[in-house]
């Protein structure tokens, strides 16, 4: 449960032992290959040692060909798997063999080219229900399309905004020249569609007089025979490629048998990409190849027994101070705190020096979440959800924890409804009175409840105080730690002074509630004290003016910067009532119709709006308590004591989409 | 007619009570609206992120929720009969959230929607919209502790 310790290791060997290497780190996955070329230059080697090259590009582009056709087959056969099931599993051979990659890259080329001739095929009939669209005002028309006059006379068709009285048009048009006439043949809402004929020397002044009227040709070039027959034509071509098109489809849900296959190879080329990327850090001479990485202490026997497998000559050391803003960071955690990972990695890792912070965070999140849900039933819900989640698709790293983290915030939410009298909201209060009307019955017993008679500052206060106990909790770490690195002063003057100030604020508080038979003034003393502390440390590292100006900003910001954490917690108790309130009133309202005696029907009523309104509160909350809580604790309690700030340990390894590797 | 019968306790109280629900909701809905409008146009080039995207649209409904917890608590307490005095209380009570609410839901919205941008530029980081949208949040969340708290106060009768 920390941050793992990291090793530099250092390796040579001869080239031609390279890929069968590559393969074996890749299977197990515990070194991360870091950039050495620059070092090379500077060491004076640069001339004789060049950076190896790989086939990467010509890999990826092959795995986005291979993942692509996945998806065109699940898009037009979409695999039906049970809602929940495990990826399969490939041992680590098989997914590191490469043989079959040609031909299931043929196979993907076929399902691509499918699809190319689908698109394309819509393409054709966009066009030509276009042309159609544009034919319909026309289809009274019988004068052939590609007639545009004889010898002597001119025919223009164009429509006119149906705004102008045709009349007016007409008559221009004929007064532009006496032989031009003018034969409307279709209008709706925006135009009239209209046939021009005129000599075709007047062709010019009948245009210019159209013109003034915002005359549009009709662009119908192309068109053979009369837009009746263009139509009909236009109709039967689509129905022949609509066929097509189904036909072609047809085609590709046939190969939906590929996929299986295909998926398999997109993860082969995957791992090849993998050992590429590997492959393109490191450096080497005509017959020694270099590498330089990072590696988990843990793992350093059994990389060393691999290691004098294939001669090579290696080292490894610690990592230097100056170094670890470089260090890669991993976290080892036992099965409670892996849970918390999927919250440290949504934040932010720690710095390589730093606290790993999940179980610090985990018994406060836990609890917290379970405080805001506060519901036996929902409880129970998520530990089955969890459950069945476990077992059906076997969850690993990511999946894994959040599957965890959901089973545990559930058996803390049902042990916190159980405190609180939840269950479904007030479910058995509900059903009690449905059916026993008379019956004095008060609900489930509760031990705190904000919405019981005078039940709610309790709860408002003990949230607060839950918050005042995770803040403390985090500014112990951060004196340990700034003791560690030897600052026990700013140690004291700063976590301390308010601890002088917290004691103080008790010691006063007591006497005046009455609680403890104290003089009040002992408190006051000891606030006192603690404030002097608070502006002696804030003023001890500036000089002259700057030490008042440095003490009042600091006294302020940790005052309203403390004064705003812990009212923050308040959200516990108000994401507590709001999720039972909702609860309540869902339940009322589902029982309403059986106010007077419970029939078929009316109970009928109560069980569909119990669900729906119980799974909407449900979701909200879910999601609600999860992104308070993580706001809790990333920003209130991260902020006494986090460094964050560590990159993510990416060692090679076989990385697959589609399959898993079999754990050895 | 005279006056206390159309102006009367029970009916300002009733006043109070759905203005907390009817504000708040009203803010919710704008809010929803906004993130819900630009997770549309984000869905609409990549259907894939239509789960985080209902995600972060959902985010500005707490405030109607919260609005809702309200407007029942303070039903629950309005009796006919009560003085106008206790409707005034009520009324009073009802305000915070009402108008934080409209306002904080409003406000959270917008910040959701330009969190759909982090969702389709950034995808690993969006969590962190997220969190910003948590921040607004906080005020609404006052609003119904001012509300709460001052209901839980008031004794009728």
């Amino acid at each position: 449960m920390a941050i793992l310790k990291m090793k530099r290791l250092r390796l040579m060997l001869v080239r031609s032992r390279k890929e069968e290497l590559l393969r074996e780190l890749a299977k197990l996955g515990c070194v991360e290959f870091a950039e050495i070329e620059g070092e090379l230059q500077e060491s004076g080697l640069g001339d004789q040692v060049r950076r190896e090259s790989s086939a990467l590009t010509a890999l990826r582009s092959k795995q986005m060909t291979l993942e692509h056709a996945v998806e065109l087959l699940n898009q037009y056969a979409p695999a039906k798997s049970p809602l929940l099931s495990a990826k399969p599993e490939y041992s680590n051979e098989a997914l590191l063999d490469s043989t079959g990659i040609e031909t299931e890259l043929a196979k993907a080329a076929e399902v691509a080219g499918l699809d190319e001739r689908v698109r394309r095929i819509s393409a054709e009939e966009n066009r030509l229900r276009g042309t159609i669209e544009s034919l319909k005002p026309w289809r009274d028309l019988d004068l052939p399309l590609e007639q545009d006059g004889t010898e002597r006379t001119a025919v223009l068709m164009g429509t006119v905004s149906a705004r102008i009285p045709l009349d007016q048009v007409k008559a221009a048009v004929e007064a532009a020249s006496d032989e031009a006439e003018l034969f409307p043949i279709s209008e709706d809402k925006t135009a009239h569609y209209v046939l021009i004929l005129a000599m075709r020397d007047a062709v010019p002044a009948v245009q210019e007089c159209l013109r003034g009227f915002g005359f549009t040709a009709s662009a119908l070039s192309g068109l053979k025979g009369t837009p009746t027959a263009c139509i009909a034509a236009a109709e039967e071509s689509l129905e022949k490629l609509a066929a097509e098109k189904e036909e072609t489809r047809a085609q590709i849900v046939d190969r939906a048998v590929y996929r299986d296959d295909l998926k398999l190879a997109a993860d082969q080329v995957c791992a090849q990409v993998g050992l590429a990327e590997a492959e393109e850090r490191l450096c080497g001479t005509d017959s020694v190849v270099m590498l330089e990485g990072w590696c988990p202490a843990e793992n350093e026997a059994e990389l060393a027994r691999l290691f004098d497998r294939y001669d090579c000559a290696w080292e490894t050391r610690d990592p230097t101070e100056e170094e670890y803003p470089e260090v890669p960071v991993k976290l080892k955690n036992n099965a409670v705190t892996n849970a918390l990972n999927m919250v440290t990695n949504m934040y932010s890792l720690p710095a390589y020096n730093g606290v790993d912070p999940n179980p610090l965070m985990a018994p406060f999140f836990i609890l917290f979440y379970g405080l805001m849900m506060a519901d036996m039933g929902y409880g129970l819900l998520m530990i089955a959800a969890a459950l069945v989640a476990m077992k059906k698709i076997k969850p690993r790293e990511g999946t894994l924890s959040f599957c965890q983290l959901l089973l545990y915030a559930g058996i803390s939410t049902f042990i916190c409804g159980a405190l609180t009298g939840g269950f479904f909201g007030d479910l058995p209060y509900q059903l009690v009175h449905m059916f026993h009307p008379e019956s004095t019955w008060k609900g489930l017993p509760y031990l705190f409840n904000p919405l019981a008679e005078g039940g709610a500052q309790p709860v408002l206060y003990g949230a607060m105080v839950l918050g005042i106990i995770q803040l403390n909790t985090g500014m112990v770490v951060n004196f340990l730690k700034k003791k560690r690195r030897g600052d026990l002063a700013g140690a004291i003057f700063e976590e301390g002074s308010l601890w002088v100030i917290l004691l103080g604020g008790i010691l006063y508080l007591l006497p005046t509630l009455g609680i403890l038979k104290i003089p009040a003034k002992i408190g006051l003393a000891v606030l006192i004290v603690g404030g002097l502390m608070l502006l002696f440390g804030a003023g001890r590292n500036a000089k002259g003016f700057g030490k008042v100006t440095a003490a009042i900003g600091c006294v302020y910001s940790t005052l309203t910067g403390w004064f705003g954490d812990v009212l923050s917690y308040s959200r516990i108790m108000a994401l507590m009532l709001a999720g039972s309130v909702v609860g309540q009133v869902f339940n009322s309202i589902a029982a309403m119709p059986s106010a007077k005696g419970v029939t078929v029907p009316s109970f009928l009523i109560f069980l569909l709006i119990f669900l729906i309104g119980h799974a909407l509160n449900f979701g909200l909350n879910l999601l609600g308590c999860f992104v308070h809580d993580l706001r809790l604790q990333c920003l209130e309690y991260f902020g006494k004591f986090y460094e964050d700030g560590g990159r993510p340990f990416d060692p090679l390894r076989l990385r697959t989409k589609y399959a898993r590797t079999k754990e050895s | 007619m005279d006056f206390t019968s159309i102006f009367n306790g029970y009916a300002l109280g009733l006043l109070g009570a759905g203005l907390a629900a009817a504000l708040a909701c009203s803010g919710s809905g704008l809010g929803t609206g906004y993130a819900g409008q630009a997770g549309a146009g984000l869905v609409s080039e990549d259907p894939s992120k239509f789960g985080k995207a209902m995600i972060l649209q959902v985010i500005p409904g707490t405030q109607g929720l919260y609005g809702f917890v309200i407007w029942f608590l303070a039903f629950n307490k309005l009796v006919p009969g009560m003085s106008i005095a206790e409707g005034w209380q009520i009324f009073g009570a009802c305000l915070p959230i009402g108008i934080g609410g409209l306002v904080s839901g409003a406000a959270q919205g917008k910040v959701a929607a330009s969190s759909m941008n982090i969702l389709a530029k950034k995808p690993d980081d969006w969590s962190k919209g997220m969190i910003l949208c948590i921040t607004v949040e906080f005020y609404a969340i006052l609003s119904l502790l001012a509300s709460f708290m001052m209901l839980n106060g008031i004794t009728i009768g």
